[in-house]
């Protein structure tokens, strides 16, 4: 009695045989998941031929996924370095970098430190461990408590190349997360931390309570701004505004291709926007695919 | 005739196969640790190595390789554990084994077994969420990620074996001790403390040699939750970085064959020296107990 | 008429749904040494540890009735059972040292009770241990572990171990089962030595051993006692059938 269901199995292999999936595949930079991540299900809501495969583990690991052929998109949230250049050039790989978003590293304190702006200066001495106390500064008498990410992070090198061009101070406690470290910063007292700009307000677009967000100075009595103030960021005025990269071996072809093109488009940009990070030309960085 | 004598000869030679692989599998890890370790030191001061200077590979001018605040972080954070779990896990297995009537017993042993399926990401993110946030307001601290939020988690860890196997042990000694214990009008607590536990003390130091070795070699919990500042720890208070999560931050991205690379190794191949020495140290501690039971 | 020691009385002992013990009645007289004897499984064993308490570590053991020591019901809820034991010693089947030195072994009850001081302790070792009839052979030996005697000798270390605490009743529940014919012997002596010192109960399945040590016999069978008496009269003129039977060996 059950042998005429047999019949229906061809029918089977035909619904399951859809037209060739294409896969991309991107690793790296935990700071640009998120965002990354949801340019990607848009995109592939748009081409439903196309499969996105994001996982993250850091900059640093995105880009020795690339060296080593792992990955069609290295994320990274920093440049790439010259250790890093002299191992693709020995391994024949030809790096093209892609900009397709900014993100304004924002600095963090606990309300009761009583401080509202610092110069790049400063915070490096802070972050060094060379100001241990906030009163140096003018604040409330008190140690400094440094938040900040691990080593792997890219996060980590920017702000040590960009803020420090020194050590980190031994006594940086380093989180897993950048919402670690809000949560820490909300609860230190004495504390400091740097987060992506896009982690400073909640769901709803509402700052987030419990913590203030430092105005910065490029230099000691030139003009505070804050990151909050886009208008101030988009005009280049903001010192720790970085572009959010994305490295192929070679010039893209194919899906990935269609893909860099998509975060590159007005929907694209939405979502950039949506997202709390900065649309990477406004920000007067040059865009995807037209460097 | 033949082939009963051919299956036995197959079944020999297939299960020597099987334990061979598994000593040259051992003996492969180590060299390899060795190997890769002390190439480490072809660049690497070894006084650095062992200093107190703060771990620091990837730094901005000079490269610091000092494995002291790492190693006396991770004793401190192993050690603190063991201080809650050892108490703790023998009263509960001494509780399940002798006081606990069989009912409870059959419930609670198999619940705290399962304690031990929880993946070890899990009981860090408790620790970052619950356990921390819950010693900063005990101990009016500023921050809860720090040494001893480290030493509760890995207690929490290393519970489950220290339990099972404890309880076991205790569980084996046999009743005619006890019976002559009460006989002498001893009462639970003197039997217990007296004739039982003393009966099984090698059964219950391999229990916590088993929890010992799982709280070191720990690593995404206490990479999670213990602050990971590269300072030299003060107090259990402040935030520590164990040689654990050392390797595990650093491995991912480091280049090959650099003196980082190597060092990393060298870090691993230290704490595979301690842990190797712990074993023989409760080896030896444990045939002498027994043979003094004897 | 002698002074009775222990006083069994309407004693009921169910092992869950299964009663072992059925309605026994038993006046054991003080200093003397009387024998339960009967096939195994009559119940001879529980009855004796029924005189210590040891049930109660049994959760399923329930007990009805009364066992008199000194007048005084042990089965009370309100008695102290650690207080009892100390009373009332127990020397087991199979001999059974703790793995500890010898002389801590002797030493144990008297810690535990807080009987002697530090400094009296080794007199109070050295005591039990001639009393047991241990003392020459192993008094260069006080250190070593008790594991490392022979069977015979520990025994005679749980003796020792027992009556250290100066009890007044000592049970011993078959203690030379497990020994050879010369270890038997050398207990056998021990155990009428100290007639007079101690009320001695002892189970035995050993028939010539409970003529040549006891001084009243009791002869149970299928949890019941058939006949209490003088041990001349229970196995010379016994008054019931079914321990005529026994002691002539027919059955058992």
């Amino acid at each position: 009695m059950r042998r005429p269901l047999f019949f229906l199995l061809p029918l089977l292999f035909v619904q399951c045989s859809h037209p060739q999936v294409e896969t991309v595949v991107l690793k790296g930079s935990d700071t640009e998941l998120n965002l990354v991540l949801q340019l990607a299900e848009a995109y592939m809501e748009a081409e439903p031929g196309v499969s996105i495969s994001i996982t993250g583990g850091g900059s640093g690991v995105g880009i020795a996924a690339l060296l080593n052929g792992k990955t069609d998109i290295a994320n990274s949230s920093r440049e790439i370095n010259a250790y890093e250049t002299a191992m693709a050039y020995e391994r024949g790989v030809q790096i093209e970098p892609f900009i397709f978003a900014a993100d304004a590293l924002a600095i963090i304190v606990h309300p009761s430190v009583g401080l509202d702006s610092l110069s790049l200066h400063d915070l490096g001495k802070i972050y060094a461990g060379e100001i241990r106390d906030w009163s140096q500064l003018g604040g409330k008498p008190g140690p400094v408590s440094l938040y900040g990410r691990q080593s792997n992070s890219g996060t980590f090198t920017y702000f040590r190349e960009r803020v420090l061009k020194r050590d980190f101070s031994p006594d940086l406690k380093q989180m897993n997360g950048t919402s670690q470290i809000l949560e820490a910063v909300k609860a230190d007292p004495g504390s400091i931390g740097y987060v992506g700009l896009g982690y400073l307000t909640d769901n709803n677009g509402a700052l987030r309570e419990g913590i203030r967000v430092i105005r910065l100075a490029r230099t000691n009595g030139e003009m505070a701004v804050s990151p909050l103030d886009q208008n101030m960021v988009y005009a280049g005025l903001y010192p720790l505004t970085r572009p959010l990269y994305q490295y192929t071996n070679g010039v893209p072809e194919g899906k990935t291709k269609t893909f860099l093109e998509f975060e590159n488009s007005p929907a694209g940009k939405k979502i950039i926007l949506e997202n709390g990070y900065l649309s990477a030309r406004e920000a007067g960085l040059a865009g995807n695919l037209e460097k | 005739m033949k082939s009963r004598f051919f299956w036995d000869t197959f079944f020999n030679k297939t299960l020597s196969a099987a334990a061979l692989v598994s000593v040259l599998t051992l003996a492969g890890i180590f060299l390899l640790l060795l190997y890769n370790g002390l190439q480490a030191f072809s660049t690497i001061d070894i006084a650095e190595f062992l200093s107190a200077a703060p771990w620091n590979p990837a730094a901005y001018d000079a490269p610091v390789f000092g494995i002291g605040a790492m190693l006396f972080s991770t004793l401190i954070v192993t050690f603190g554990s063991m201080l809650i779990a050892v108490p703790l896990g023998i009263g509960t297995a001494a509780f399940l084994s002798e006081m606990a009537s069989p009912r409870l017993r059959n419930l609670l042993k198999p619940a705290i077994e399962m304690l031990a399926a929880i993946p070890s990401v899990v009981i860090g993110f408790l620790g970052i969420v619950l356990v921390a946030p819950g010693l900063a307001q005990v101990f009016d601290l500023p921050n809860g990620l720090n040494a001893l939020n480290g030493s509760i988690l890995l207690a929490v860890m290393a519970l489950p074996t220290l339990i099972s196997v404890s309880e076991d042990a205790i569980h084996a000694v046999p009743d005619y001790y006890k019976e002559a214990s009460y006989a002498l009008g001893a009462n639970r607590w003197e039997t217990l403390l007296r004739v039982t536990l003393p009966a099984c003390k090698s059964g219950v130091l391999a229990a916590v040699m088993l929890g010992l070795g799982r709280a070191l070699g720990e690593t995404m919990t206490v990479l999670m939750a213990t602050g990971n500042a590269t300072a030299m720890p003060h107090s259990i208070f402040d935030p520590v970085r164990t040689i654990t999560a050392t390797v595990a931050i650093e491995m991912g991205e480091v280049p090959f064959r650099t003196p980082h690379f190597y060092s990393l190794f060298a870090c691993a191949l230290v704490l595979f020296l301690i842990t190797l020495g712990v074993n023989i140290a409760a080896e030896r501690l444990a045939a002498r107990l027994r043979k003094k039971g004897q | 008429m002698e002074k009775i020691k222990l006083d069994v009385q309407a004693l009921d002992l169910f092992f869950g749904k299964k009663q072992v013990l059925k309605n026994i009645h038993l006046s054991i007289p003080e200093g003397k040494i009387t024998a339960l004897i009967g096939p195994s499984g009559c119940g001879k064993s529980t009855l004796l540890r029924s005189i210590n308490r040891l049930h109660d570590l049994h959760p399923d053991a329930r007990l009805m009735g009364k066992i008199l020591l000194d007048g005084h019901n042990i089965l009370h809820r309100n008695t102290n059972v650690v207080h009892l034991r100390r009373r009332v010693g127990m020397v087991f089947q199979k001999p059974n040292p703790f793995p500890m030195s010898i002389a801590e072994n002797v030493a144990y009850g008297l810690k535990i009770n807080a009987l002697c001081s530090k400094s009296e302790m080794r007199a109070r070792v050295e005591q039990s241990l001639r009393n047991s009839f241990l003392w020459e052979e192993v008094a260069d030996d006080l250190d070593k572990s008790a594991l490392e005697l022979s069977g015979g000798q520990q025994q005679r270390l749980c003796i020792a171990r027992a009556i250290a605490v100066e009890p007044e009743v000592i049970l011993f529940d078959e203690p030379c089962s497990a020994l050879d014919p010369i270890s038997t012997a050398k207990i056998e002596e021990l155990i009428m030595g100290l007639r007079g010192k101690f009320t001695q109960v002892i189970v035995t399945h050993n028939m010539q051993q409970a003529q040549r040590v006891a001084d009243y016999t009791a002869f149970m069978y299928l949890g019941e006692l058939i006949e209490f008496g003088e041990t001349r009269q229970i196995f010379e003129k016994p008054q019931q059938e079914l321990t005529k039977n026994y002691v002539s060996g027919h059955f058992g």
